[in-house]
């Protein structure tokens, strides 16, 4: 990592950690709570999506699990929080898991749907679940018990959380296991022909993002404070989904700036607030359609493209001396 | 029961237009549009629209039904498919789709509103003719028709031919000249007709709904891998048992585990015979 690369960064985590000071009031304090739950759910999305190029557009089925099964913990049953928080997660590993195990497998399109399915699947079992969800009623989902419990202090957690799973995230992008599901999603077959265990790979990684998708949901719930089906629409998984491509697929920055800027972006800005998911379609639509690598790289492509081309002449000096004397000595 | 298995064959044949206008546009293109369940929802919002909106009579609702899904198939190819299958990226495909299926869902649930509306009758009717109404007899008789028309347009038209050989080898059909940007573009249009006229005929029996979309783009991809992809015959055969065992399921065990039995059924054959029951095994996976 270059001196800028390490400076971006620290910028990053310094706004991060005195957000609380200087932010205006409780709206945008909730605003970054709200960032921060999503960005748990998207680093683990990302690896599946950015990395290794499955693209599940169904998350939101986990993030609901997640919730519900913390609201169901924490508030019905009556387990601390924290421990609910790690039973959500451990159920989404193996939702995911089950999800995955069939559903990886097959290919693109295909994934695509079966993702999209659960999302479905879940949003009806919680419908007609209602004595154990509240239907579509909802549910009041606890908050964090002290420290915690202040909109200052649960910040401050959510935002720890997203920092453990972006480590996590990046350890693995940057080191071998990383680079092999990059080759998978560049090319299955090249992947396979150099020993990366495709399959495993892409369960693993999908499994990792339904752990994250568990905990961002408890997250998530606590902040919501109330959730009913309704809170976990179609259109979210979308939103999630924007928010790994516009961002460059392939790398961890972009994504996090990309859901920075979709989840400030129609809350700053009215008229985008009412045109919402027209908004992150069109914005899909341009970045797959004019860069395809995703807006964190837009200036490394303009770059790119405006670079005054340097026509290298090299001119071939033939080696007369030596030329001549293998000729005498005949050709040998 | 009688109501049962009627039900079952409407919304069957619902699954089974859809799913013939994904082969439409795959034929030719190989691509798995994620508008084609959109297109319906075109067709039964306009169709709405203009008969009971603008009072016009009922065929020149099913103009504009036609027209809107065939514009909307033109549009899908110009703005999603043309460039990104230029670029040959094997995904970009299904995020442009996504995303003019996104944009188009939202712009007529902000024009037409969220709620469903009713679709007017076509045909004078008493609604207590129960079984025999025709928002039940109409999408089944379109399914057939429609398949039957476009079995006879592949074997019988010099067009239809040049969809079978761009269809079996796209680079081959350019060789021999055939102009298959052009026929790409027919194909969409035929598909986007295709869809608003389905759209049109069982308007009655999803009501003018902006979100049918993804539930149509979901179960007539169910009924075409269950049929097999590439398949007309195939595509009516998992639509319709895709229909009968949704409307068998809620009968049976009530009406919230729709779409949990669909993606069983999904599950189930794709683990048996990963081409679906008619497809040909050497179907490159997109």
């Amino acid at each position: 990592m270059d001196a800028r690369g390490i400076a971006v960064r620290a910028g990053f985590a310094l706004a991060a950690a005195t957000l609380p000071f200087w932010a205006g009031d409780q709206y945008q304090l909730h605003l970054a709570t709200l960032i921060a739950a999503y960005w748990v759910l998207i680093a683990g999305l990302n690896l599946v999506i950015g990395y290794s190029g499955q693209l599940s557009i169904g998350h939101v089925g986990l993030l609901s699990i997640g919730a519900y099964a913390f609201a169901i913990l924490a508030g019905k049953a009556g387990v601390h929080p924290a421990l609910a928080v790690a039973g959500a997660g451990v159920l989404c590993g193996v939702a995911g898991l089950v999800l995955g195990l069939p559903s990886l497998r097959l290919p693109g399109f295909y994934f695509a749907m079966a993702t999209m399915a659960v999302s479905l699947i879940v949003g009806e079992f919680v419908l007609a679940q209602g004595d154990l969800t509240g239907g579509g009623v909802g549910l009041p989902v606890p908050s964090f018990p002290a420290p915690f419990d202040s909109p200052v202090g649960f910040y401050y957690l959510v935002a720890a959380a997203a920092l453990v799973v972006t480590l996590l995230t990046w350890n693995v992008a940057r080191r071998m296991y990383g680079r092999g599901l990059i080759a998978i999603r560049d090319s299955v077959v090249t992947a396979q022909a150099v020993g990366v265990p495709v399959f495993r790979a892409k369960l693993a990684s999908f499994v990792f993002s339904g752990v994250a998708a568990g905990v961002g949901g408890a997250l998530f719930a606590s902040l919501q404070s109330y959730i009913t089906p309704d809170t976990f629409h179609f259109e979210l998984s979308m939103f999630f989904f924007v928010c790994i491509i516009i961002g460059g697929r392939g790398s961890i920055l972009g994504p996090f700036l990309g859901t920075v800027v979709l989840t400030a972006l129609p809350e700053l800005v009215s008229p985008l607030a009412k045109l919402g998911n027209f908004f992150y379609g069109l914005m899909l639509l341009l970045v797959v359609l004019v860069v395809p690598e995703g807006i964190g790289r837009l200036f490394e492509v303009i770059r790119e493209r405006f670079r005054p081309r340097k026509v290298e002449s090299v001119p071939v000096r033939p080696d007369l001396p030596r030329l001549a004397r293998a000729i005498r000595e005949g050709g040998a | 029961m009688l109501f049962v298995i009627v039900t079952g064959l409407a919304t069957g044949a619902l699954f089974a237009a859809t799913a013939l206008v994904y082969n439409v546009m795959f034929s030719t293109s190989k691509v798995l549009s994620v508008t084609t369940g959109h297109i319906p929802m075109l067709g039964g919002v306009f169709g709405a629209y203009a008969i009971s909106g603008l009072g016009l009579p009922w065929w020149l609702g099913l103009v504009a039904a036609i027209a809107v899904g065939a514009a909307f198939g033109w549009l899908t190819d110009v703005v999603a498919i043309r460039r990104v299958l230029a670029r040959s990226d094997e995904h970009l495909w299904l995020l442009s789709t996504l995303a003019v299926a996104t944009m188009v869902q939202q712009a007529v649930g902000l024009w037409w509103g969220t709620e469903p509306k009713p679709f007017p009758r076509l045909i004078p009717q008493d609604f207590t003719a129960g079984a025999a109404d025709q928002k039940f007899w109409l999408p089944v008789a379109l399914a057939v028709v429609m398949a039957a028309g476009l079995h006879a347009f592949y074997s019988r038209t010099m067009y239809g031919k040049l969809f079978v050989a761009m269809s079996e080898d796209a680079f081959a059909a350019r060789a021999r000249g055939v102009s298959t940007d052009r026929i790409r573009v027919a194909s969409y249009v035929l598909a986007g007709a295709l869809g608003g006229l389905t759209g049109f005929a069982a308007g009655q029996l999803t009501f003018a709904y902006f979100a049918l979309g993804l539930t149509l783009t979901l179960n007539g991809f169910i009924a075409l891998a269950v049929g097999g992809l590439g398949s007309n015959v195939g595509a009516l055969i998992g639509g319709f048992a895709l229909g009968l065992l949704n409307a068998f399921a809620s009968y049976f065990f009530g009406g919230e585990y729709q779409q949990t039995i669909a993606v069983g059924l999904l599950m189930v054959v794709l683990l048996i015979r990963p081409e679906g029951l008619l497809g040909s095994r050497n179907v490159r996976p997109v």
